[in-house]
């Protein structure tokens, strides 16, 4: 698009457009709609419903708008002032009805569906049409997610093209053709993307349907508000719609700086969380048994245990960036300490100068991606860990980026980038090699792209890369002396905001260190109190110290450690040696058996807060509906926890803790990159007799907290546990496809189902971290990389592949 | 006029020339040689000069299609021969290759070089099980002759012919959908711009000729463009081959100058209407053109001429009907055809030739309303001109035109309540009650893909 | 309703269609275009060799080959008429009734097959196996009208006794003579053909490079005549 200015008319009215501007567009930009369907602004013009007709002067012609661009002098004629291409507008609607149901009356779509919309403001009215109508067996279940309805079908193609353009998951297509040519999947397949239900929310009439919300509810007595979902660092805006309270669906909110129109179907369908059975509504109180009582008896019996000696807190990555803060300046002004941490085991081998920088602005965005030239992703599976960055990576790719991923499995970016596998924590030994490597080799490709797109370039270094020995500053040290952008990824949706708010043992607000006397100068002046100099502990080290009795409180906000942290025993231990263990949360999960008093924590659904994505870009969130109970947003909770332990936060209504977060955030001091590049790094030997090095990331959907409720979506793309290893490493350790593996570590061991793929590095092997039948974290020792032993097992062992599994069940009975 | 010489069909008079050295033998590649010597744009230019234009259909000159393609992109460029002939009554490009081939292969070849393609391929029509293997055979000839190959005739030039087989889609003649399918896709046409001659085949410059058009080149490269420019009319320069077909005494492939009346074709060359009878109706150019009626018999067969009669020159076949036969049931199988053609991209054509197929087979099997007429007019006028492609605007060809020429014969069928050319009704055209909202289940996947198909032609049946 | 309950009823097969040989044919086809995936017809053309037709598995495997879902290959196949999605007799009688050919008797002619054959029109088979009927849209025979084809070769000008005959000698194993290119193969054999493989031996030619010859291969699904 060349983006010269072009001037036209439509309709009379004059505006100028960038050349290359399609007439539909134009003439939104005049507030004037054309009935379309298969136009859709983030896909490929295809033409094919014909709705748009324009005419153009002196054009014999009428034109589809959605395909013609402007031109110089143009003038447009749409449906308001032309004869012609209203009657042409009416024919489509006539013929895209002909053979419709016409059932809106018990059709999900009715009163939000563009063809009911489109044909009442534009269609004849009447249909000449007696022959008998095309009919299809209905629905036909494409997963248990989506459902098709091809008698609704208009064939706009909005689907296929998604899958096609957009997530590259080609599980849909046109089959057949003429008046028989439909929707399908091939026999015996299943819609199985993460993104499927996107092509529910653009199809323009009731052919996708959500199995989740077939006969739920109407446009008409749902309750929507706007939000951000909280499932990961995505970011992506959601409109969350509630009947009688409840959530009943989330839908993708158009956001071209971020999530553009797509939302994946984790964030659209794990959407029960928040109503989930075990929600607190009340401060509980241990007196043996947890007691209701009010948050002034609950909050001075912490305060007594809290001021007695040291504490230490253990925050989830899903709080918002008002609770953070609040959390952060709470730890130090009411309990003077720096042992907080929101990172679920601290941050590895990551330097605290590169999270620092990470902390303050947007160091990369989604926009930087989507332009970049070149761009190198380490450590991350984009698919299952940031899925909207997934998409903007294909994005940046389909427009001729070169993309390449070093990590040792292969990820669903297979078609679009070039992977260099490399064994798990030997990340830093490719980027170390990267500029001496040979021109013909996938490493020398990536060096020869990143010096030829310099500032064009994007290393995204992804949220687990901490624990691979000097992979983060090496990644840092590439994309600097490659002139590239360079961010570190998180994962979870509050992780950057407690990063920006110093929920970390290192840093303060704004990516401030600790350590730094000016820096924190800084934060003490503006909290007028003087703050602990040096760091704390991180969460391996708070877990240690509970389990060593070395802390009195342990503060549990937000989180699981016993499954969120990557040493399941530790965990425990702490838990259970922890003199007082104060939980702070939306719901118990589990947390009741430990808990010395739990405070009820607000949803993100329930607040009026900010959550800020990978980007660093902190957005909105609505109170979509009130909070059940005495449930309050936890900024409050930590406000009125200070109070009880004699400090004064400083603010006392959102509005005041605003004021100060802008004034703190983001640090206009925060650090740069690491001035010196890192040594040469050590290859990691794993332990002297391990047989591969085991490593663990979460997928997707799995069985994390989040996903509570969501049992059709589990149904549909969860997968039971498995270890997924090289077949020369399965040719060495006597192991075929589908045979049961034991796996040992020093943590633990276990038996799964084994998965032979040369789509893992070699010397390699990889579990999901927390899938039916599996948690990871028993395996582990505070990394998500361990040595292991593996053997083929005697006898196959029931628990894996228990659990929910999608072969297993069939969908909910419908219709 | 009576002096006329074939061109393309001036080899038909004997056995088919399928082997090298006959062909060779009997004056063949003198304009490939000539070609050969010139620089490519000189070649261009020769066919440009000589007004030579595409015989598929559409009538665009040749020489200017091949001046579009850009030799500046760095990619490759590809020539793609359209022999997927399947426009209803046209059957020249078939005994073109069944008599010739190598004629056609040197006008292939002799494009590749103007336009300094590579790599070419013939995309024949599946259905073309021999003339496609003839095909395949003559490439295999012209490879071990050294015609192909990496120094063609042992120039500098480099070329290889690839022949692909489709299966079974008039709509792959739609030369973007031809793209489509030899892509190895649905032969869906695509949008243009992009045109083919910048983005076509794997988005490379690409250039798409019929067989007929591309038969006529080695005779221009070898007599001249001026001497092909001095056949036929100003504007249609050159001859044609006619494919006249239906109640005519000779049914066949004629070859003519542009500009000889249909009256020529039809009586002088088709020994004019079998038994005697007289012409009702008739295509100029396939079923896609208006028909014409008795009365335009002395219509010159030319681009210009044709448009000007209210019809078009199509792929020039002259399909006659006589007084006999009912203008209504052979309208209502031609829009059979097209709505079994269809691809189903866009709304107008797939719905819209479903729609009037089944009104037609209603009205023809006797269920006809008054109404029906100009409903199917306003169908077909939903149609023209606003779909994805030609191949509705050639359904509609028939429909309006019929409506035009022969409404009383639709009110006739409505008045009796049947067909008045059947007495009794023919088992085939449905005379049985078919009351218009019994459902009837059609394409259903239920049952399997292949069935999809097959209750698809039930339904259009 | 399970899950997959709209494809219990799709015809398959068991295992795979494209054996060692066929698979190293397949990979010929393949490198003969410039983008792997022009190969998809030509190769669903191999599977219909093997099969006799193209079960769902055939489209797994050429799906494999070309690194595309299923999803993909079947939106193709369900495109193209030639591509038989059921089983299929070992001949299809093909009859065009488009008004060129109908105008001389083309439509009595499917008529009078449709009898003679019963079950095998719509794609059905013969109890036989031998035939399966198809109504055919033109085939660009027109001079030749009323046009019948065997395993798309042409035969002239047939009229019902013809009509009655050929029927009865390809059913007696006495395939006649087409038209033009011989006598005609079974479906398997001409699918060969399509596939743009063993049609080229009998010329003593030995291509350059696009052309396949398969040595392994029948010539042709048309022997000549």
């Amino acid at each position: 698009m060349s983006g010269q200015p072009v001037t036209l008319t439509i309709d009379g009215k004059r505006l100028t457009v960038p050349a290359g501007t399609l007439i539909i567009r134009a003439a939104e930009e005049l507030g004037i709609e054309i009935p379309r369907f298969c136009d859709h602004p983030l896909l490929a013009p295809v033409a094919a419903c014909r709705q748009c007709y324009v005419a153009i002067e002196g054009q014999p012609k009428l034109v589809t708008s959605c395909s013609t661009p402007v031109a110089d002098g143009m003038a447009v004629q749409t449906q308001f002032t032309n004869d012609d291409v209203r009657d042409a507008q009416s024919s489509v609607l006539e013929f895209l009805l002909i053979n419709h149901p016409l059932d809106c009356p018990v059709c999900d779509r009715g009163g939000e569906c563009p063809l009911q919309d489109q044909a009442l403001a534009f269609g004849p009215g009447e249909s000449r049409y007696v022959e008998a109508k095309r009919t299809y067996r209905k629905p036909l279940p494409l997963s248990p997610l989506v459902y098709l309805d091809r008698e609704r079908c208009v064939l706009c193609q909005r689907c296929t093209r998604f899958c096609d353009q957009i997530s590259g998951e080609r599980f849909i297509d046109v089959l057949d053709r003429g008046a028989a040519e439909q929707i399908g999947i091939a026999a015996g397949e299943e819609f199985d993307s993460p993104f499927s239900g996107n092509t529910i929310q653009i199809c323009p009439v009731g052919a996708l349907t959500a199995s989740t919300y077939r006969f739920e509810a109407r446009p008409f007595d749902v309750r929507s508000g706007e939000s951000v979902c909280s499932h990961c660092a995505s970011g992506c805006n959601v409109t969350v719609q509630l009947r009688r309270g409840r959530v009943v669906r989330n839908l993708a909110r158009d956001n071209l700086d971020v999530n553009d129109a797509w939302l994946c179907d984790k964030g659209r369908f794990a959407f029960s969380q928040w109503d989930r059975d075990d929600r607190l509504t009340t401060p509980l109180l241990r007196v043996p048994g947890l007691e209701p009582v009010s948050f002034e008896e609950a909050l001075s019996a912490i305060a007594k245990w809290a001021s007695g000696g040291p504490v230490g807190f253990l925050a989830g990555g899903r709080l918002t960036d008002e609770d953070a803060f609040a959390l952060s300046k709470m730890a130090r002004v009411a309990f003077g300490t720096n042992h907080l941490d929101h990172r679920p085991a601290g941050g590895g081998d990551t330097p605290v100068g590169v999270e620092a920088a990470q902390a303050a602005g947007m160091p990369v965005t989604y926009a930087d991606v989507e332009s970049a030239k070149a761009i190198v992703v380490i450590g991350l599976d984009a698919e299952q860990e940031l899925p909207i960055l997934h998409l903007r990576i294909r994005k940046a790719a389909r427009r001729g980026a070169k993309v390449f991923v070093v990590h040792a499995r292969r990820t669903r970016l297979h078609d679009v980038a070039e992977h260099v596998l490399c064994r798990a924590g030997e990340e830093a030994q490719v980027l170390a090699g990267l500029w001496g490597a040979p021109e013909d080799s996938a490493p020398g490709r990536m060096a020869a792209a990143l010096r030829e797109a310099a500032s064009d370039a994007v290393v995204l270094a992804g949220p687990r890369l901490g624990d691979s020995a000097g992979a983060v500053a090496w990644a840092a040290a590439v994309a600097a002396e490659g002139e590239a952008k360079f961010a570190l990824l998180c994962r979870r949706a509050g992780d950057r905001g407690a990063l920006r708010a110093g929920v970390h043992p290192s840093l303060l607000p704004g990516g401030r260190r600790v350590d730094a006397d000016d820096r924190r100068a800084h934060v003490e002046v503006a909290w007028g109190t003087l703050l602990p100099p040096s760091p704390g502990l991180d969460a391996a080290g708070i877990l240690r110290a509970a389990a060593d009795r070395r802390l009195d409180t342990l503060f549990v906000i937000g989180c699981d450690p016993l499954r969120d942290f990557p040493d399941a025993a530790l965990a425990r231990r702490a838990l259970e040696n922890v003199e007082h263990t104060v939980v702070v949360d939306v719901a118990a999960h589990g947390m009741d058996a430990f808990a010395d008093a739990m405070l009820p924590a607000a949803a993100p659904i329930e607040q009026d807060a900010h959550l800020t994505d990978w980007e660093g870009r902190p957005q909105r969130l609505h109170a979509v509906r009130p909070a059940p109970g005495l449930a309050r947003p936890g900024w409050q909770i930590f406000q009125a926890l200070a109070e009880a332990a004699g400090a004064d936060l400083g603010f006392d209504s959102l509005a005041s803790l605003r004021g100060e977060m802008a004034r703190l955030l983001p640090g206009t001091d925060g650090e740069s990159s690491p001035a010196a590049p890192p040594g040469r790094p050590e290859p990691v030997i794993g332990e002297a007799d391990a047989d591969v090095t085991l490593f663990s990331y979460p997928l997707l959907v799995d069985e994390g907290r989040m996903s509570n409720g969501a049992d059709v979506l589990k149904r549909a793309l969860e997968r039971p546990a498995f270890v997924e290893i090289h077949p020369v490493d399965a040719r060495r350790l006597g192991l075929t496809e589908g045979a049961t593996a034991r796996i040992r570590t020093d943590a633990g061991e276990v038996a799964l189902p084994v998965v032979v793929t040369e789509g893992v590095a070699r010397g390699s092997a990889f579990v999901p971290y927390n899938q039916p039948g599996l948690a990871a974290n028993t395996l582990l020792s505070g990394r998500l990389i361990s040595g292991a032993r593996l053997e083929p097992a005697e006898t196959v062992v029931a628990e894996a592949g228990a659990g929910a599994s999608r072969a297993a069940s069939g969908p909910e009975a419908v219709g | 006029m009576a002096e006329f010489e074939p061109i393309v069909t001036a080899r038909w008079g004997g056995p088919p020339v399928v082997s090298l050295d006959a062909y060779a033998k009997s004056g063949g590649f003198q304009g490939l040689r000539r070609a050969l010597a010139m620089e490519p744009t000189a070649v261009i230019d020769e066919v440009k000069a000589s007004g030579l234009r595409g015989r598929g259909g559409a009538g665009f000159p040749t020489g200017v299609k091949w001046s579009f393609v850009p030799q500046d992109t760095g990619k490759p460029v590809y020539v793609v021969a359209n022999f997927d002939e399947s426009e209803p009554g046209t059957f020249n490009n078939r005994e073109l290759i069944e008599r010739d081939p190598f004629q056609f292969l040197e006008g292939l070849m002799i494009c590749a070089y103007a336009v300094q393609c590579h790599t070419a391929f013939a995309y024949c029509r599946g259905e073309f099980v021999w003339p496609a293997t003839i095909v395949e055979r003559a490439v295999a000839e012209l490879y071990a002759g050294g015609y192909l190959g990496g120094r063609v005739l042992d120039s500098d030039f480099a070329l290889d012919i690839v022949v692909h087989r489709g299966a079974g889609a008039y709509i792959c003649g739609e030369e973007t959908a031809l793209l489509e399918s030899l892509e190895g896709r649905r032969g869906q046409p695509r949008l243009r711009p992009p045109f083919p001659a910048v983005e076509g085949l794997y988005a490379s410059p690409t250039v798409i000729n019929n067989v007929e058009t591309l038969s006529f080149v080695p005779h221009i490269l070898e007599r001249g463009a001026s001497w092909f420019a001095s056949i036929g009319t100003e504007k249609s320069t050159g001859s044609k081959v006619f494919s006249v077909s239906g109640k005519v005494e000779r049914p066949g492939n004629y070859e003519a100058p542009m500009g000889t009346t249909a009256r020529e074709l039809i009586v002088e060359r088709a020994g004019g209407v079998l038994d005697g009878a007289s012409v009702k109706a008739w295509t100029p150019g396939g079923s896609s053109t208006p028909l014409l009626t008795a009365d335009h018999l002395d219509t010159p067969m030319d681009f210009d001429s044709v448009a000007a009669a209210g019809s078009l020159l199509g792929t020039g076949a002259v399909i006659v009907l006589d007084d006999t036969d009912c203008v209504v049931e052979a309208v209502g199988r031609f829009t059979q055809f097209y709505a079994h053609e269809s691809c189903g991209k866009c709304t107008n054509c797939r719905e819209g030739t479903w729609w009037s197929s089944r009104v037609l087979r209603r009205i023809e099997g006797g269920l006809g309303r008054e109404q029906d007429l100009d409903l199917l007019h306003d169908i077909g006028r939903h149609m023209l001109f606003r779909s994805f492609c030609a191949l509705a605007d050639g359904a509609v060809s028939p429909i309006h035109s019929s409506l035009k020429y022969f409404r009383d014969e639709y009110e006739e069928h409505v008045r009796l309540g049947g067909c008045p050319f059947k007495a009794p009704a023919p088992e085939h055209m449905a005379t049985r009650p078919e009351p218009p909202l019994e459902p009837e289940p059609v394409p259903e996947p239920g049952a399997g893909v292949g069935s999809r198909r097959v209750r698809l032609e039930e339904v259009l049946e | 309703m399970t899950e997959a309950g709209f494809v219990e009823d799709v015809p398959d097969v068991q295992g795979p269609v494209l054996g060692p040989e066929a698979r190293a044919t397949a990979d010929r086809i393949v490198a003969k275009y410039p983008d792997g995936r022009s190969a998809l017809l030509p190769l669903l053309y191999l599977v219909q060799s093997e099969a006799g037709w193209v079960p769902r598995q055939g489209m797994r495997e050429v799906a494999e080959i070309l690194g595309l879902r299923t999803a993909e290959v079947e939106a193709v196949a369900t495109f193209y008429t030639m591509v038989k999605l059921h089983p299929c007799g070992r001949y299809v009688l093909s009859v065009c009734t488009n008004p060129s050919c109908s105008l001389l008797g083309g439509r009595r002619l499917f008529d009078r097959a449709k009898e003679l054959l019963g079950d095998a029109s719509d794609h059905g088979v013969t109890d036989d196996g031998v035939f399966t009927l198809e109504e055919e849209e033109c085939m660009a025979a027109c001079d030749k009208a009323p046009v019948v084809s065997v395993n798309y070769l042409y035969y002239d000008r047939v009229g019902e006794s013809d009509l009655e005959a050929m029927i009865a000698a390809i059913r007696a194993g006495d395939v006649p003579e087409a038209a033009r290119g011989g006598v005609p193969g079974d479906l398997k054999a001409v699918s060969r053909t399509l596939a743009g493989i063993g049609s080229l031996r009998d010329s003593g030619a030995v291509p350059a490079s696009p052309p396949i010859a398969d040595d392994a291969a029948n010539a042709t699904g048309a022997a000549d005549g």
